[in-house]
């Protein structure tokens, strides 16, 4: 079956450069039939990537070890569920996602414009193609999953620490996310080959931008809860290289998002977008250079891969060709209309843009730093937490502030007063915010008494908002319901806002106590009282488990138990399973992590309190409520967007 | 008076990046140290503050709580019995549970004397992306 | 390679070779073969019509937040007037455009009346709109005009 596996990915190569060939050699004759065909290509590309994805997957959950990826990523106690997601658990089957998500978003983004957008849609296919055929190329050659061998016993298994639900849905969430800047970029391409610079493009991706953001968004934070829970150091995201990696793209695509609006209202800001629609994708794809090729220290990686090459190469190729594009292209990207005033919602939109891609740079530039300092003085230099907590300030809390004026701000000019009576009340609330926090002792971190103060703002802001809106239009459903990108935009503002929250309580009100306890002694953090009752040791075929018993009193209750465990089958990984007890109520957790276990039966105990760390997690799920409601379909503006692209037919 | 027509567009890019670009400085002349990150082979000559990329030589001894601090050495990745070993002593949180002789490590701290005095260890998770050698 | 691999490749091969040949099997031989690019005067309409989507938006958009209080009564008097004839322009422009649309139409079918073609394409559709054109008679508004303005009745104020 690998050999099935393999033909599938080499037919999907030749239809990918098929695609990429005659549809270019279609867009530019203008020719009707091979355009059809070159679109049935990348359709069918999709489907020959299904097969060879079937045949692996399969493999997977077959435990059949004579394909050399099964045998590295599984073994026989794998559950089925895990065996499948070693699928993503390696180079080579997570490309083949990448190749599947690619040529299944392409094809459906194609299939729904191809009657609107023939013209658009026709150059849009040979880009796709062109970074399928790359995919396909590295499956093919260089990294293909259907190598084989004399099927051993047994495979080494999936590492433990991936054997995790949340580290399960996290690749592909991320890759949803990734890939699915393609779309946009494709179609941004496809704009400026064809010359049909308008704002069709931008409408027709509009949904497929946000789709991918969202993905992405979750991704991150889906890894950020694993890390806090599985890997427990007691934290959620270190500026790793691979983190960074999904963060750029997503700060790209979100100043993206917000300058859509302001091309399609006011024929501006055309060169802005496609700018910034080629770094997000160009930042995906070096985000999965970098987390391949080894080429920056990471806690992720370690080995340089030959792949890596090849990734660069693509991200070289690409980035000219995007450049060379637009730079052709600057005739037809004149703005029709021009900014009027430095005080009105195009304005504010293009503030949040300027701090969102500054952000974006930042966190590039200290990915990059190691890389460049090698380049230059040949020594490689780290540039390390303190730098992007700083940067995070800096840009991040203009930002907060940026996204509570700038909903309530005109279009084309607004006036200074009309803004400060509406900025009253929230003003006030962030005042008054503020002392309430100075009084209870938030005052302690100047930082996070800013980033809360700026948060009661926005979500005072967003009130008034919804109540002026409210009684404008109606009632709320008519509200929302008549702009579902504007209020489910607000709603993803007031995620935001959680997450911001979340962040400075847990970061700058953390309190954390290490101390070294044998049985029956107690320490005390924040309140609470812990007590070592002393430790268990559990021993199965697969582990060793040992844990400390801990009883707790203070604002919770209870027993918690935090140890470590090592896997006999993993060349003796030790994965530590910490005590993380959550209260709801004010969104704070317990976190004890043991260590250093010693024979007297002395225990390591470095417990944190870290309020309001559990508003980054609900934070995710209303990300998740406002990306849908701003996704949400309109009947209307669907059938609008019909009747004005196709015209008088029988 | 008359009102200026001309788009403040172009004057709010120009205010903004030079405004970044102050704030870069400020953050490089205030607070912007960069740490060379070295290996063990390549630590001759250097001072001050370093981090070593290497692999964890045995004997590990100590505790990383006490004054004595956790003691190992490190050597270059991928390189032979006879590569030179460096000692670390390494003082602060526990190190991170994949800690262990010949694991791939960061150590962040400073060097006094040719030994490096730690005071962060990092390790590598199993990467996903090479394969994983046989045992 | 076992059998069933090579049955099932080979299968997967042919599929997508008739897949992609599927345009040319189903027309070996066309009189048009023609992108179905939108002509000069349809993307000139494309054109007016989105510039009229524009100004209206921008209408409501300018009437909303004068409701929710965004802006004062006294730039609101100033910028409506400025909205409203611009969107008055796009639709005398589109009207213009669409009436000129429908007399080129009509030249047309008269021109393929006297040449004695039957009004199809080449792939059996008819390539001019009959739809019956709704006049109203003398001083009485035209339905057919507002629809065209607004099919959705969504840019009512």
């Amino acid at each position: 079956m690998a050999d099935l596996g393999r033909a599938a990915l080499a037919v999907s190569l030749g239809l990918a450069v098929y695609a990429l060939v005659v549809g270019i050699v279609a867009a530019r004759s203008n020719r009707r039939r091979l355009a059809v065909s070159a679109r049935n290509a990348l359709f069918a590309c999709f489907g020959s990537t299904l097969v060879a994805a079937a045949v692996l997957a399969s493999a997977l959950v077959r435990h059949d070890f004579s394909f050399v990826y099964v045998a590295q990523h599984t073994n026989r106690t794998l559950s089925a569920r895990y065996a499948l997601t070693a699928f993503w658990g390696g180079q080579e089957g997570s490309l083949l996602l990448w190749l599947l998500v690619l040529t299944g978003y392409g094809t459906l983004a194609v299939a729904v414009n191809r009657r609107l957008l023939r013209d658009l849609v026709a150059w849009v296919v040979p880009v796709l193609g062109g970074i399928a055929t790359f995919f396909a190329f590295v499956l093919v050659a260089i990294a293909s999953p259907f190598d084989t061998q004399t099927a051993p016993v047994d495979g080494l298994g999936l590492t433990p620490s991936l054997q995790n639900p949340y580290m399960a849905i996290h690749p592909p969430m991320l890759y949803l996310g990734y890939v699915g800047l393609a779309i946009p970029f494709s179609f941004a391409a496809g704009a400026l080959l064809s010359g049909k610079t308008d704002e069709r493009w931008l409408v027709a991706t509009r949904r497929w931008t946000l789709a991918a953001w969202a993905f992405l968004g979750v991704g991150q934070l889906l890894g950020a809860h694993w890390a806090y829970v599985e890997v427990g150091w007691g934290g959620y995201y270190a500026w790793d290289p691979v983190e960074n990696a999904a963060l750029m793209p997503w700060l790209a695509a979100t100043a993206f998002l917000h300058s859509v609006m302001i091309q399609e209202r006011k024929g501006m800001l055309k060169v802005w977008n496609m700018v910034l629609v080629a770094l997000a994708f160009e930042l995906s794809v070096f985000g999965t250079f970098l987390t391949r090729s080894g080429v920056v220290n990471s806690i992720h990686s370690f080995a340089k891969s030959p792949i890596g090459s090849w990734f660069l190469a693509f991200v070289v190729i690409s980035t000219l060709f995007s450049v060379a594009l637009i730079l052709w292209r600057l005739p037809l990207l004149k703005a029709r209309t021009k900014l009027e005033s430095a005080l009105s919602r195009e304005a504010t939109f293009l503030y949040n843009n300027l701090l969102l891609v500054a952000l974006c740079l930042t966190v590039l530039w200290g990915v990059l730093f190691p890389i460049l300092t090698q380049l230059v003085q040949g020594e490689t230099r780290t540039i390390g937490r303190p730098y992007y907590d700083f940067f995070l300030r800096a840009f991040g809390l203009p930002l907060l502030l940026l996204m509570g004026i700038g909903p309530l701000v005109a279009w084309r000019k607004a006036s200074a007063r009309s803004l400060l009576k509406l900025l009253a009340w929230p003003i006030a609330t962030a005042v008054v915010a503020g002392a309430i926090l100075v009084a209870v002792g938030a005052g302690s971190s100047k930082p996070g008494l800013i980033a809360y103060t700026f948060s009661a703002f926005v979500l005072a802001t967003i009130v008034v908002e919804l109540v002026r809106g409210t009684r404008a239009a109606g009632s709320l459903f008519r509200l929302v319901s008549r702009n579902r990108r504007r209020y489910g935009g607000y709603v993803v503002h007031a995620a935001v806002v959680l997450l911001a929250i979340g962040i400075a309580g847990s970061s700058a009100y953390q309190t954390t106590t290490e101390q070294r306890l044998v049985p029956g002694q107690t320490m005390t953090v924040a309140g609470y009282h812990l007590t070592y009752r002393g430790a268990t040791h559990i021993d199965t075929p697969n582990a060793q488990r040992v844990q400390a018993l801990i009883d707790v009193r203070g604002p919770w209750s209870g027993r918690l138990r935090t140890g470590s465990v090592t896997y006999t089958g993993f060349a003796g990984e030790t994965d530590r399973e910490v005590g993380i007890k959550t209260d709801w109520l004010r969104a704070e957790d317990l976190y004890v992590i043991a260590d250093d276990f010693r024979p007297d039966g002395a225990v390591y105990f470095k417990v944190l309190v870290r309020p309001l760390i559990n508003l980054i997690w609900l934070a995710g799920l209303l990300f998740v409520v406002g990306s849908l409601v701003a996704l949400w379909p309109d009947a209307r503006e669907q059938r609008r967007l019909v009747t004005r692209l196709a015209p008088a037919r029988a | 008076m008359a009102r200026s027509t001309r788009s403040p567009a172009r004057l709010i890019v120009a205010l903004a990046v030079a405004g970044v670009l102050a704030v870069f400085l400020l953050y490089t002349a205030v607070a912007g140290n960069s740490t060379p990150s070295l290996t063990p082979s390549g630590l001759a000559g250097h001072v001050g503050k370093v981090q070593v990329v290497g692999a964890v030589v045995g004997p590990i001894r100590g505790d990383s709580h006490s004054a004595a601090g956790l003691r190992f050495g490190i050597r270059d990745i991928g390189s032979g019995a006879k590569s030179p070993v460096v000692q670390v002593v390494y003082r602060g949180d526990s190190p991170p549970p994949l800690f262990a002789v010949t694991r791939h490590v960061v150590v962040s701290g400073t060097i006094v004397g040719g030994r490096i005095a730690g005071t962060g260890i990092v390790t590598k998770c199993p990467s996903k992306y090479v394969p994983t050698k046989k045992y | 390679m076992s059998g069933l691999a090579l049955v099932l490749g080979a299968a997967i091969t042919i599929a997508a070779v008739v897949f992609v040949g599927l345009p040319f099997l189903r027309e070996p031989r066309t009189d048009d073969d023609r992108l179905d690019a939108p002509s000069e005067a349809e993307a000139g309409r494309l054109e007016l019509v989105e510039a009229r989507d524009r100004a209206l938006a921008a209408l409501k958009e300018l009437e909303f937040d004068h409701r929710t209080g965004k802006i004062t009564d006294t730039d609101y008097r100033v910028l409506v007037g400025q909205a409203r004839r611009a969107a008055a322009g796009a639709l005398r422009a589109l009207e213009r455009s669409s009436e000129a649309g429908i007399a080129g139409q009509q030249e047309d079918v008269q021109g393929d009346d006297r040449a004695g073609h039957n009004g199809s394409d080449g792939r059996g559709r008819v390539a001019v709109d009959e739809r019956p054109h709704h006049v109203a008679p003398g001083g009485e508004p035209d339905q057919g005009h507002e629809r065209e303005r607004d099919p959705e009745r969504q840019h009512d104020l």
